[in-house]
């Protein structure tokens, strides 16, 4: 259990591993907007072009990607599979007792599957694999900081998940000391019904809670120690600042959504392709 | 006459239950010392002999309930210290605990050697630079990128004496520090005292029950149920060998093999036994005494 | 007659990924029926992975492990009757304490063997008394005890399920020298009592020479040596190498023969320097007198 990372950061160099985790938070939410602006066969095309340039740009194997549509895939079947027999149209293309497929019911069928893939890309590698967990949480907290004057506890936020963080790896571990202790003491964790299993949990949740708010108690005094007093007269050492490429790319992407307005409008208005109504 | 860098001053503190019961048992009871600046002192007593307490109550992580601490003449312990008097003390005395992993805060080595500083709100670039420092003293530079959990426990305690050094603090308390350290790490970690001590000037105060690294320091303070038994080098704390039993403790082998060959009538000259070195230099220097004579 | 025995076994850890390590080399060893034998080796030496070995915990990747003779993975299904066979310690024990009381505590262990409440009640009242815990203690919540005394009931969970071969790694660290002395006297009039074999892991030479009758020493995922404590105290230069302490009063012999004094090698308690020492005295004085 050593070695599991947290999050599925995958180190890379790429122009958009080295964007701020501010511009990428922002890109991840206009990047699902724009999923969401898209309602012509054109503007589809566009967007199934844009994610598979992000997956080049991002430098991460697309193995890596699939692995982690692996669950989703389902969801997309389905998704698919609705709008496939649930769409009502006027071209009828198929139909067998009381089973009727529409070509509309097809197109939307392939949007929402491209939506959903670009949605998950778009998200993912703007988000968990190209930003660390801990820029993340830098970035948020930078974000969100003009909450502060309305007391919202940001700082607070931010240093209480950048310490979940730093701990996970040290709780698994121990976790993992206190089921061999257990084993070895006769526990038995994989026989039984539903509620032994649960049952032999037991002995592993109470030890780990009491390690836990050990190490939280023992963290405290060490975090007192050091002068933390919060996140006021706070200076930080690593403070990333918006470049030339950070603001580049949010042009980009705004241009994109643009653009894809522009591709409904037309599309609608010359009848190019299919659009949705 | 100038005034001590900390003096404690019939100081007690007793851990109440919070309830409306009668306070438990003093954990200090009426200590009254002095420590000067630049000195290698070792706190010794058995668990629960109120060392730990002691400590704590140094950099005002609890307050006594009675007693007073100077430092350098100025009363911590008054009503009318401010929060960032508070703080600045705690920057003077640094703490490192005992478990290496409950004192690392960040995901990153670096980051978490920042971190003392950045609660002092200091600019970037002397950020930069006492990290940079701190690491290089401890030696762990080329691991600045590292996540804590990487590395192994000395490893790891030298990242928490780095986020201690990079405060730049006058005294260093080490609450048994070494304890759950392999004998490399312990090792690597007692060195790190006597140099930070030695090349820095630095306070080193430790707590410990491991005589072996007691007798290291200039001065040995033993401990027991909260009193002070016994102040001095380790040589004359060592020596008071019925003193050191009784105080749950245990003597140097070299000193318990020096003591009994003394008791056997052997005529070994007076001097320090407590350390493999040491004695060896007094029985080989026994032994040719015997030549001479 | 070994109790336990390795046969070839190797084992690494993550194999196939970019953290793979090799932990146990091909290695062989017995542990002797009836004897406290010392494992010592730093860290990262495959002593843990070994421990781990003795009782299923870790399953070799290729080698057996033999209790009493016989392949304790020959039916993997049964493993769990080796656990109750292979008692085992592990570091900082108190933390795996969790029952309200400490008598349920120490009762979890035998409770899981099957046996009668009057059985398991006669182990437990057992148990607490080898480790020193009285009635009184017994009644409390593990986590009123103190620092030692939770240690102690952690060993005495494992000490109730009387196994033929107890494992403990680390049993004493971080106590101070009393609760070292109790853990360590505890751990012996265990062995006397059901006369079983033990395996210790520490790091402290010191404990090692005193209460251990083997030492096997460990580096590098192998067996180093193993033998009396007088045998392999004697190679205290090889030790030195590989980066083990050494007892105190064998480093100050080392010391003293790099000074000349006639010494012996296998010296590594107070009493038997004690005894070379007068001699070597006595002779001095003698030759003084002529």
């Amino acid at each position: 259990m050593k070695n599991i990372s947290i999050g599925q950061y995958y180190a890379a160099d790429s122009p958009i591993h080295r964007l701020d985790a501010r511009t990428k938070l922002i890109l991840a939410i206009l990047c699902i907007v724009c999923t969401f602006i898209c309602k012509s066969t054109f503007a589809f095309v566009a967007l199934m072009i844009f994610g598979v340039l992000l997956v080049l740009i991002s430098r991460i194997p697309p193995k890596v990607i699939f692995r982690a549509m692996k669950p989703i895939v389902f969801i997309m079947l389905f998704t698919a599979l609705i709008n496939i027999f649930w769409t009502g149209g006027e071209i009828l293309l198929f139909e067998w007792k009381f089973i009727k497929v529409y070509a509309e019911g097809l197109y939307n069928a392939a949007f929402m599957t491209v939506r959903i893939i670009v949605l998950i890309i778009g998200s993912s590698i703007f988000l968990t694999y190209t930003t660390t967990p801990i820029a993340l949480t830098d970035g948020t907290e930078r974000l969100l900081s003009p909450l502060k004057k309305i007391k919202v506890p940001v700082h607070e936020f931010a240093m209480m998940m950048s310490i979940a963080l730093r701990f996970v790896p040290t709780l698994i571990d121990e976790a993992d000391r206190i089921m061999s202790a257990q084993k070895a003491r006769g526990t038995d964790f994989s026989s039984g019904g539903l509620i032994k299993r649960a049952k032999a949990l037991i002995p592993i949740i109470i030890p780990l809670f009491v390690s836990a708010f050990r190490r939280a108690d023992e963290l405290a005094t060490a975090m007192e120690c050091r002068c933390y007093h919060g996140g006021e007269g706070r200076t930080k050492l690593h403070v990333t600042h918006l470049g030339f490429s950070d603001f580049f790319a949010l042009i980009l992407m705004i241009a994109f959504g643009a653009a894809l307005v522009l591709i409904n409008i037309y599309a609608s208005k010359y009848g190019l392709g299919y659009v949705m109504p | 006459m100038k005034e001590p860098f900390i003096r404690v001053e019939n100081l007690s503190y007793s851990y109440g239950d919070g309830g409306n019961e009668k306070p438990k048992h003093p954990a200090v009871s009426g200590i009254s010392l002095e420590i000067g600046e630049g000195e290698y002192l070792a706190v010794i007593g058995r668990n629960g002999s109120g060392k730990s307490t002691f400590a704590k109550l140094l950099n005002l992580i609890l307050d006594p309930t009675d007693g007073k601490i100077y430092i350098s003449g100025k009363d911590v312990t008054s009503p009318d210290m401010t929060d960032e008097d508070v703080y600045a003390v705690r920057r003077d005395i640094g703490m490192v605990f005992q478990n290496p992993d409950n004192q690392l805060v960040a995901t990153v080595v670096e980051d978490d050697v920042a971190f003392g500083p950045e609660n002092l709100g200091l600019p970037r670039e002397e950020l930069r630079k006492r990290v940079d420092d701190a690491l290089a003293a401890v030696g762990m530079t080329e691991f600045a990128g590292y996540e804590p959990h990487r590395l192994s426990g000395g490893q790891k305690q030298r990242v928490a004496i780095a986020g201690i050094i990079a405060m730049l603090p006058r005294c260093i308390i080490f609450d048994e520090s070494t304890a759950m350290l392999d004998p490399i790490g312990r090792r690597d970690t007692v060195e790190m005292m006597e140099k930070l001590n030695r090349e820095k000037g630095i306070t080193v105060i430790t707590i410990t029950h491991y005589m072996d690294e007691a007798v290291r320091a200039d001065r040995v303070i033993v401990m027991d149920n909260g009193r002070v038994l016994a102040d001095g080098t380790p040589k004359q704390v060592y020596s008071d060998r019925e003193l050191i039993l009784s105080a749950g403790l245990e003597l140097p082998q070299c000193a318990t093999l020096v003591d009994r060959l003394r008791t056997a009538g052997v005529n070994i000259p007076d001097g320090d036994s407590t350390t493999p070195e040491k004695c060896a230099e007094l029985i080989a220097s026994a032994l040719k005494g015997g030549e001479l004579s | 007659m070994n109790k336990a025995e390795l046969k070839n076994v190797t084992f690494r850890y993550m194999p196939g990924t970019v953290y793979e390590t090799l932990a146990l080399n091909d290695v062989s060893v017995g542990f002797e029926d009836g004897k406290i034998t010392g494992l010592i080796g730093h860290t990262g030496s495959g002593k843990s992975t070994l421990v781990g070995m003795l009782n299923g915990l870790i399953r070799p990747m290729s080698g057996e492990v033999l209790l009493d003779g016989e392949n304790i993975w020959e039916k993997p299904k049964n493993i769990g009757s080796v656990r109750f066979r292979v008692g085992l310690v592990m570091q900082y024990p108190e933390y795996q304490l969790f029952e309200d009381t400490v008598e349920k505590d120490i009762s979890f262990g035998p409770k899981n063997m099957g046996l009668s409440p009057d059985e398991i009640s006669r182990r437990v009242k057992e148990a607490a008394d080898i480790v020193g815990l009285s009635g009184k203690e017994l009644a409390k919540s593990p986590f009123d005890l103190s620092g030692g005394q939770k240690r102690r009931a952690a060993i005495a969970g494992v000490m109730a399920m009387e196994p033929e071969l107890l494992v403990l790694d680390e049993p004493a660290a971080g106590l101070d020298p009393v609760g070292r002395e109790t853990v360590f006297s505890a751990i012996a009039d265990y062995r006397n009592m059901r006369n079983s074999t033990v395996v210790i892991v520490s790091h402290s030479m010191e404990d090692m020479a005193r209460w251990c009758d083997v030492l096997t020493v460990m580096a590098d995922g192998g067996v180093l040596m193993t033998g009396s404590c007088e045998d392999v105290f004697s190679h205290a230069e090889e030790l030195k190498k590989t980066g083990l302490d050494l007892p105190q009063i064998t480093k100050l012999m080392l010391l003293l023969r790099e000074k000349g004094v006639p010494v012996g090698e296998n010296i590594y308690t107070v009493e038997a320097a004690y005894a070379a020492l007068t001699e070597i005295f006595g002779k001095r004085a003698s030759l003084k007198r002529i």
